[in-house]
Formats: C-alpha cells, structure tokens, sequence
C-alpha cells in the first residue's frame, strides 16, 4: 500500500473519534501531518445526519427555545406587542404578581388541581387497567377501553357543553336528580364551594382515558412466564401485581406520573374556559389560566411573560424532584 | 497505482473538512433567510399595487342564535356582501375568530403584532382608552378628511361623544346596545303580576318578585352579560357612578353602595340567579327562568329560540330618581397601517353610515345610532325608552391595565350580588384592589 493509500485508510478509521475524540487525544494524525478531512463521499456522511435533523431543531429552535427566550427578555417590560415603545419595567412584572391578591388565588387553585388530579389521573387509570386486564380477550373490554378513552378524543368545547347542560342550576339532569332525593338545587358553577370540583370531575372524565391506554399496553408487555411461574407458588393476585406487574410497568407509570404533573393545568384550561371562566370569584382559576387572561384579555404581555417564566421554573423544578428522586424506583428491565 | 495516487489526491482536494462545512452551511442559511426578509415586503408591495384593495373587517357576528349557517346570514355578512357587490375596487372580507369582544380584540392585537393588522375590527366601547393608548387606532379625521363631517352628520348627536377622545372620533358607531329586562310573559300570567308594576321600581321588582317565584319555584333574575355593565347602569340610576370624570373609580359613593346592596337584598330573597352568563341565558330560554338581564341586540337571537311569549322591559328605576342607563357595544376602529388599506377603509365606513347600510345593520336588533328614519323592531321599543332617557358611555377603563380594573371590579360585582361580601366592603375593596393599577397621571 501506498503512503497515500495509508494515510486514507487511517483517515477512514479515525473519522468517528475526530473533533476531540479519543483517537484525536490519542495524536492519531493522518500521514504526513495534513488536516484531516473527508472525501466527497464523506461530506454527505456528514451532512446527512445535519440534514435529517434540521428540520426538527429548526422546530424546536422556533416554537420552544425562542419563545422561551423572547418571554425571558419580555417579562422585564412593560409592552403589549403594538405600541411602538418597550417600556424597561426591571423585576416589577414580577414584584406586582407578588402582591396581585388574583395571583395568589390562581396559585391555590393550581395546588388543588395538582392534589387533587395528579392522584386522580395516575392512579384511577391504574386500577381501572389492573381490573380490565382479566377480561383482555373479550368484547367488554373493547367496549369499556372505547367508553372510557371517547371523552379523550373529543374536543373540550363540546365535551364542556354537554358538562353545562348536566350542571345547569335550573334544567341540569344533576339538579334534577338530586332533587328527586329530595335536596336542594345547587348552582354548582357559581357555588365558589363546588365550582372547582365540577372542573376537576370533568378533567378527569376528559383525561382518563389515555392513561388507562398507556397501563394496558404496558401491562400487555409484562412477561407472561412470570406470572405464570408465580401462579405455580401460589402468589395471589395482589401479590402478583404488587410483587411483579406492578414493577415491571414502573417506567410507564413513571412516564404517566411524570407528563401528568406538567401538563395538569394545561389540560383543565379548557374546563375553566368553557365553564366557569376562573369564576365564581376567581376560586376555580389556575396559573394558566391566570396567564392567559393576563396575556389575552387584559394585553399584559410583560405581566404574562413574567408568568409563563414562574411557570417553566416551578414544572421544571418539580420533574426534577421526579427524576431525582422517584425514577431510582423504576424498573428499566 | 499511479491511477490511484491520482484519486486520492482530487479526492483530498474536493473534500470539506466538517468545521468548514457547518460554516458553509450557515453561511447559506443566513444569505438565504436575509435574501428572504429584503424580498418579502418588495414582493408584498408590487402584489398590492397591481390588486384591488382587500380589506379585513374583523367582528364578533357569526350565526344568529338559532339559525343554521346555511340558512340565515348575519347582518354583518350581508353589510359586507352588499358592499363588495358596488365593486368601488375595495373587498371587504369578514373575519369572526370569536363571539367575545375581547377574544377577537385578542386576536386583532396578535395580527397586529405580526404586522398584518386587521383593517377594522368591532371594538367595544369600554377598551376604547386601550385602543387609542395601546393599539393605536387610527382616528376618522386622519381617514375620512373632509368627507367626515358630512359621515357624521347622520349620526345622532347623543352618540358621537362616545366615540369621541381628546377630540378626535376614533371610530364609526356600529353596534349600539344598552341592557333591558327580557321576560317570560307567559310565567307573568300565572302568577298573576303586570310586568308594568314589577318593573317600576326595585322595591315592587322585590314585591311582586316573590308571586313571579312562588310560579317556577326558581329564582326569577339572571345575568346575560358581564356583571359590571348591568351594576353601571343600576349605580347610574340611583345617582352614583362607576368612573369619574377623570375615569377614577367612584363605586364607594353612599348612591353606589346602595345600589349594589339592592341586588343583594334581590339575591336574599331568593330571586336572582347565580349562575354563568351561559347557564341563566339557556335556563330563561328553556322556560325555567322568568327573567334575564341583557343586552338589547339578543333580542334577534332569543326571538328565534324561546317557545313562549318573550317581552321587553326597560330597567326598574329607584324610586323618585331618573333612569340613566348605560350603552353598550362597539364601535368600528381603523387599525391599518397602509395607506390602501386605510382608503379601502374609509370606502367601506362610508357605506356602512350609509342609510343602505343602517338599513341591513338594524337588522340586528342593536339600537338605531343614525338620524335615519328606521323601524322598531317588535320588542325593541324598551331600549328606545331607556334611549330617551339618556345613555351614558360605558365605562371607559383608564390606562393600559384597564381590562385588568374591568375584571376586578366585575368579580366584586358578583361577590357583591351572591351575598358573599357586603356591598359597602366589596365596594371599598374594590377600590383598594384597583388602585395600583391605575394609570399614574
């Protein structure tokens, strides 16, 4: 072989490790001391990856990271995204949230929802899985996935009205029932007592559904020698489930627990808006909700920026709790 | 092997080393996505000289309650078909992203962030400070020139001041509206009351309100539209105000709280309604409520909807003192920034102030604002009282953050009404809670 046909074949094998990689550490140098480089085919090696890739950093880059970045620079400003001037406010969107009386409402509100939804939609799609899974191989369970996982799929303006006929103080089916047992009517959306349960009932109704596909998939995949060979010993079904289903589904339900958290009050905003509009009296608004009426209905745009940055962090800080100190109980197999 | 040395030495000539390629790379992104800003408005420029005008007039008129798409067209639809069908070379194209004022308000701002503001959009007439500070709208003196003043000479005189600020008419008079008192005539007559006597005064509302009740079993009032349009008429009519001159809040006058307690002792009694606007509205249509507080361009809708014998009332007074209720609505506003768009925008509000156009407008329901003769509608004639009477402008929310006093002061509103807080502390609250976000002039 050539000094030429050398130095290509040692190019050919250093090309992965280039850049600071272990062979570049290693001074493995192409003959004669050149730069390194590519031939016309390895360009296309190069690029193509770039290529494939682009698309989906130019997404991200556009919807995720700009944004992020814009509502950082915003949230220090006093502007609503037409008048000509930004006015530098400095930390006073942020200063003004802390004595905003609505703010803090909204920030209750979000609590209750995460208390109340997170165990909700994590747990009752868990053992509505656990108890479908019996019946895999029959109709009924086509028929209760179906029913159970149609809410989901429909929009949440329809789905909210249906929920408003049901809840109509007057002519609600649910008045109407309770009535029958001789109770009192209950303007259940503008009862500052019940309005946020009626938005938590419907969010539950509406999300349910998802999850409880997500378990039975990940309860499908769960070896049947296991089960089978616990059934030899004797184990119980609570046994089975606590002992082996149950850990060998842990990365789902830690994927179920994990989303569930960050998007819970993203998913009851449909709720609030079609129902009760944060009311009565702002008890069953949440900080997203709170964002978008600051950004949409009173154009504060600064004031929303400041919000969406609260946000990030505290969804942030919370997966990280998560990841900290919940997936070390997750089986990966 | 001479062939082969030869190889790989084009080959290292034509081969590109990775940092070399990622600057290549984004050097001919940047050239691109630069040739791409520079091109653009020169293309959008040469597209409009050589194109007739096409205007956007952004509203929240969709499908009159009750119709089918299909079947009726809004009003607004066909000021906009009638127009385009003079071919003057100006297109109105309508665009209604939502019923709600501030939705659509919303999305106009979103548009006009982008820099394709919409070249009219219906705005209501309590955002009108937000719409000169914060949006900018165009003033018809800038567009009409010396057109306006024969534009606004069909215009009554009572009307022009609302859509006048600093002394300059920022837009047309469109959709002219104030709160009346819809009934169930049919429930009146099994309980055996005249609406004339019920809707004297409060105190007979608070009276004969319990043989209207003692009918249904239900409370018999419901609010049709944000609390604190109805509580400024109510405040007015007992002599207070909402705003000032100077648009500061007044709500904690003795006249104010009184007025807000009058609802609440209504709510103590069992006779109004808490509910969402969506709740009460379906409840009156459904024949289970007697009656519902709104806006007089409902009346087309819910003409259409109910199946009972649906009658009109204008507001109770208090006793020995003047109604003076509230307008409500919107006015049409100029957001363009173009000069053939703003043209193509006078065009159209001149039609629109047309008697042809008031003529297609007053189908709606909404109160006539023109000096054109026009018929009254069946039903209507309550709002014509509460015209005569006097209306006052809607409260024009001070400063950037008034959407924001709107919404507080509107919760207060309801807190107040359902009883769960006093009137006087709810007032004085409110007041307290507004205050830092008025504006510092």
């Amino acid at each position: 072989m050539t000094r030429a046909g050398v130095a290509t074949a040692v190019e050919d094998h250093a090309a992965p490790e280039m850049d600071g990689g272990p062979g570049a550490r290693k001074g493995v140098q192409p003959a004669g001391g050149r730069r390194r480089t590519w031939s016309r085919y390895r360009f296309w090696e190069t690029a193509t990856p770039y290529v494939f890739v682009a698309p989906v950093l130019v997404i991200v880059g556009v919807f995720v990271y700009w944004p992020l970045l814009y509502s950082t620079y915003l949230a220090f400003f006093d502007w609503n995204f037409v008048a000509p001037t930004k006015e530098y406010v400095g930390f006073d969107n942020f200063v003004r949230l802390a004595h905003d009386p609505r703010f803090h409402r909204a920030l209750w509100g979000t609590l209750i929802y995460i208390v109340a939804l997170v165990p909700a939609q994590v747990f009752l799609p868990l053992g509505l899985a656990v108890l479908l899974w019996p019946i895999r191989r029959s109709r009924a369970q086509a028929v209760y996935r179906a029913t159970l996982f149609s809410p989901t799929v429909i929009s949440f303006s329809v789905a909210a009205l249906l929920w408003l006929w049901i809840f109509n103080p007057l002519q609600g089916i649910l008045n109407k029932a309770i009535v029958e047992f001789g109770f009192a009517k209950v303007s259940w959306l503008s009862n500052p007592n019940t309005a946020i349960w009626c938005v938590i009932v419907v969010s539950i109704w509406k999300t349910i559904g998802f999850n409880l596909l997500l378990y039975l998939a990940a309860l499908e995949a769960v070896p049947n020698d296991y089960i089978e060979a616990a059934s030899l010993d004797g184990a119980s079904g609570w046994q089975m489930f606590r002992l082996i289903r149950f850990p060998l589904i842990t990365p789902t339900f830690f994927f179920v627990l994990v989303t569930t958290i960050i998007s819970v009050n993203d998913e009851v905003f449909g709720a609030i808006n079609v129902m009760t509009d944060g009311g009565p009296f702002d008890r069953s608004t949440n900080i997203v909700y709170y964002l978008y009426e600051q950004g949409f209905r009173n154009f504060q745009i600064g004031s929303a920026s400041a919000v969406s940055l609260l946000i990030f962090a505290g969804t942030a800080a919370l997966t990280w709790v998560q990841f900290r100190f919940v997936e070390r109980h997750v089986h990966y197999g | 092997m001479a062939n082969r040395d030869a190889s790989a030495i084009r080959r290292r000539r034509q081969a590109v080393s990775r940092r070399t390629f990622l600057r290549g790379a984004s050097a001919a992104a940047g050239s691109a996505a630069l040739a791409g800003l520079a091109g653009l408005p020169l293309a959008r420029k040469a597209t409009a000289a050589d194109k007739p005008v096409e205007i956007v007039f952004m509203h929240i008129w969709g499908t009159p309650p009750g119709e089918k798409a299909a079947d009726i067209k809004h009003p607004s639809t066909l000021l906009i078909e009638a127009f385009n069908a003079r071919n003057t070379g100006v297109t109105v194209r309508g665009e209604t992203p939502s019923g709600d004022y501030y939705a659509t308000l919303s999305k106009a701002q979103a548009q006009m962030a982008a820099g394709k503001p919409p070249a009219l959009v219906s705005t209501p007439w309590s955002n009108i400070n937000f719409a000169v500070q914060g949006l900018q709208v165009v003033p018809l003196e800038k567009l009409g020139g010396n057109e306006l003043q024969q534009v606004l000479a069909n215009y009554k005189e009572q009307v022009l001041p609302l859509v006048t600020l600093n002394k300059q008419t920022v837009g047309l008079p469109l959709a002219f509206s104030c709160p009346v008192m819809y009934y169930n005539n049919d429930i009146m007559k099994q309980a055996g009351v005249d609406p004339a006597q019920l809707f004297k005064d409060w105190a007979s509302f608070k009276t004969l309100g319990a043989k209207v009740r003692a009918v249904t079993g239900n409370p018999i009032l419901g609010l049709g539209n944000n609390a604190d349009w109805e509580a400024q008429s109510i405040i007015q009519c007992n002599g207070g105000r909402v705003l000032d001159d100077n648009a500061k809040p007044v709500w904690d006058s003795p006249e104010a709280i009184a007025a807000m307690a009058t609802i609440a002792d209504i709510n103590k009694a069992g006779l109004y309604l808490q509910s969402t606007t969506t709740e009460s509205n379906a409840a009156f249509i459904g024949g289970s409520l007697a009656i519902w507080m709104g806006s007089i361009a409902s009346l087309g809708g819910l003409s259409k909807q109910v199946k009972f014998d649906l009658r009109t009332a204008p507001f109770p007074v208090f006793a020995g003192k003047p109604r003076k209720m509230s307008s409500g609505g919107s006015f049409i506003g100029c957001y363009a920034r173009d000069k053939d768009q703003q043209r193509g925008a006078w065009e159209f509000l001149k039609f629109v102030a047309s008697k042809e156009g008031t003529d297609i407008w007053l189908k709606t329901g909404y109160l006539n604002s023109t000096k054109y003769d026009a018929p009254v509608l069946p039903n209507q004639d309550a709002a014509y009282i509460e015209l005569k009477d006097g209306l006052t402008r809607e409260s024009p929310w001070p400063g950037a953050r008034g959407a924001e006093i709107q919404k507080i002061w509107g919760t207060y509103v309801s807190r107040i009404w359902a009883g769960d807080i006093s009137a006087e502390e709810g007032c004085k609250q409110a007041k307290q809670d507004v205050t830092p976000l008025l504006p510092k002039t």
